[in-house]
């Protein structure tokens, strides 16, 4: 019978049970507003159209475009920053550095965002504390002090809070790796910088891009940090999701602004996707 | 048992309706909002309604906190829930209009005895929307330009002298924008009135679409403006950056002014001016939903919080905000110390002249739609 391979109607019925709560939960409270959003973006005072489309393209294109670059740079330091805080804790060989790296980085970890923008928003400014301390080392003259709240201060906070997520999975990939590799580089007279970068990056690269992608998802999303340390213009899309709701309460195109963020998300999911599969053909 | 069940739920019915009602407050704004509630209006309010207590909800600042408190009375209409879970609410002005004209409020200025105290304009029509006997005035709040005495000694008295300071000080005067608060929005309002011609049309009304056209040359210059300012990140952004001595001036709502200089977070030497043709200020509205669970204690409720004594002592003294009610019977409540600390800097005369009303909605919408067109 094939009662082994296949289970009788009624466990099929337990099992479905089983992942009902979960399987509503998904579809009530993820898949539904989603849709709900996605569709929302199509329709308009004069019925179904791309009107929503062409306003986001008409007001916020340098914005979409400012997002972008503003993640993507920072995506980009927090890759080479984890590869440096990663490659220390691997190859360095003061122990006491070593401990004392892998006891500091971690702690951005567990700030939110939002304390992140508190914090750079007093921190940057141009009297702000890290001005002062510069000018009362005496490294810097009062009046050459610039503020650091604009793109700069949203690529510093987002560094600052994400690199450590991907220093964290980066190091793991690190300490896993065959040593044989490195130690057989090393007696061959290779360097440590040379090490990381031809024998440790390559093989960690599938866990570096998971980090930075799932990083530059979670900076796509995140409010908070724009709006406390540069809510002027250009800013990123959500602050303009946010702004379009709450001053003319828009969701046409608040809803359109969402979608576009989705298809750069699922932009940066698909090259993923694509790297990871071919590599592992 | 379930007799006992019954028992208890039917003892717990009747002991609901005894008294101990809970009155629910909605409140827009900051925590300052949240904390006039519970801390100054609660403990009266209970007091003389011994066995009531109230529960304070701030849903955020903002136009974002009126706007969640409208979906949640558009959610609960679609619905067709009969008892709302909101007695009281505070909403900004913008909102008051689309509320009352779903349907969403009770008409109920002329139930309670502070309904007659009201003499201003604020209370019948809002932005453009006839909102007569369903809000009654909170308070009034207003922007002004706060300057640095230290650092301009002839602050600019009009916003064409503003405009030729900042062109000779590049950087020195900052505001937030339009995306990162009110006190941005306010500022390039009293722009579009200084420059653009028709104020009176835009508080006023009626909408013509033509009317934007007569804007680009404002918006031109104000582009060329704000090129010579620093953007600050929000309305708190904007005094933080005055109190850090990193701008001479800039925009900010009067009542947040002196709250912060009286707890010592700004410097007790910086000033306001009100710059003609004037800058807008708006009101907060206490509303009650037409199908509010408690709605005659929600009455009450309003009607001490609109009494002259609370006004005075409150929203004047506590507060730093313009009373809602008239305030000659406000005046009555205070020691003329009291009363004078809220012409510190701005005098009666200037408010009479120079304290504008916000464009009517759709002009609103319109200017800062233009604004991020033309000037971003």
């Amino acid at each position: 019978m094939s009662s082994v391979s296949n289970p009788a109607p009624s466990a099929r019925l337990v099992g479905f049970l089983l992942v009902l709560p979960a399987l509503a939960v998904i579809v009530g409270l993820f898949l539904m507003p989603l849709a709900i959003s996605v569709i929302g973006a199509f329709r308009t005072p004069d019925g179904w159209g791309l009107a929503n489309f062409t306003k986001s393209a008409d007001l916020y294109s340098i914005d979409v475009l400012y997002t972008v670059g503003v993640i993507g740079l920072s995506t980009l330091l927090i890759g080479l920053l984890s590869i440096a805080i990663g490659g220390y804790l691997t190859l360095g060989e003061n122990p006491r550095a070593v401990a004392l790296l892998r006891w500091l980085y971690r702690w951005p970890l567990f700030i939110p965002f939002i304390v992140v923008g508190q914090m750079m928003r007093t921190f940057l400014a141009k009297n702000g504390l890290m001005n002062n301390v510069l000018v009362a080392a005496g490294l810097m003259a009062p009046l050459d002090t610039v503020s650091f709240l604009d793109w700069r201060g949203i690529v510093i906070s987002f560094v600052w809070k994400q690199t450590p997520l991907v220093a964290l999975l980066v190091a793991g990939a690190m300490a896993s790796l065959d040593r044989g590799t490195i130690e057989a580089a090393r007696n061959l007279g290779a360097g440590r910088l040379r090490i990381l970068v031809e024998i440790v990056v390559p093989q960690v690269m599938p866990t570096l891009l998971v980090g930075l992608t799932l990083s530059f998802v979670t900076m796509m999303s995140v409010l908070s940090v724009p709006l406390m340390v540069a809510s002027q213009s250009p800013t990123v899309i959500t602050a303009d999701i946010a702004f379009r709701i709450n001053a003319y309460a828009d969701y046409g195109v608040a809803n359109a602004l969402g979608v576009i963020s989705l298809v750069i998300t699922g932009g940066v999911a698909w090259f993923y996707l694509r790297h990871t599969m071919r590599e592992r053909l | 048992m379930k007799t006992l069940a019954f028992c208890a739920l039917a003892l717990g019915l009747t002991a609901g309706t005894a008294g101990a009602t809970e009155l629910t407050v909605a409140t827009a704004g900051d925590q300052n909002m949240v904390d006039y509630i519970n801390q100054y209006l609660a403990p009266i309010f209970e007091q003389q309604n011994p066995g009531d207590t109230v529960r304070a909800v701030g849903t955020g600042p903002g136009d974002a906190g009126s706007q969640k408190i409208l979906e949640r009375f558009q959610a609960q209409a679609d619905a067709g829930v009969t008892s709302w879970d909101t007695d009281v609410a505070v909403v900004h002005q913008k909102f008051a209009g689309p509320m009352a004209e779903k349907g969403y409020l009770a008409k109920f200025r002329d139930d309670i005895a502070t309904g007659k105290l009201v003499s201003s304009d604020m209370a019948k029509n809002a932005l453009g929307t006839n909102v007569d006997g369903y809000v009654m005035p909170m308070f009034n709040s207003q922007t002004a330009i706060a300057y640095n005495p230290d650092l301009v000694k002839n602050p600019p008295t009009t916003y064409a002298e503003l405009a030729d300071w900042a062109a000779k000080h590049p950087k020195a005067f900052g505001y937030n924008g339009i995306k990162g608060g009110m006190s941005g929005v306010s500022f390039v309002m009293g722009w579009v009135y200084a420059f653009a011609g028709d104020g009176d049309k835009l508080q006023q009304g009626p909408f013509d679409p033509a009317e934007a056209a007569k804007w680009d040359d404002a918006f031109a210059k104000l582009k060329a403006f704000t090129a010579n300012t620093t953007l600050t990140p929000g309305n708190a952004g904007t005094l933080d950056m005055l109190a850090r001595g990193e701008i001479a001036m800039g925009p900010v709502w009067v009542d947040m002014f002196y709250t912060w200089e009286a707890g010592g977070q700004l410097p007790p030497n910086l000033k306001l001016v009100l710059p003609a043709p004037g800058m807008p200020g708006q009101p907060m509205y206490y509303v009650i939903p037409k199908d509010a669970a408690h709605k005659a204690l929600a009455e009450k409720f309003v009607a001490l919080a609109t009494s002259p004594e609370v006004q005075a002592q409150g929203i004047v003294k506590k507060f730093n905000w313009y009373p809602g009610i008239d305030a000659q019977y406000v005046k009555a409540n205070l020691s003329p110390e009291d009363w004078s600390k809220l012409f510190t800097d701005i005098g009666p005369d200037d408010l009479a002249t120079k304290a504008k009303a916000f464009p009517i909605t759709p002009y609103n919408n319109a200017i800062l739609e233009a604004y991020e067109r033309q000037v971003q």
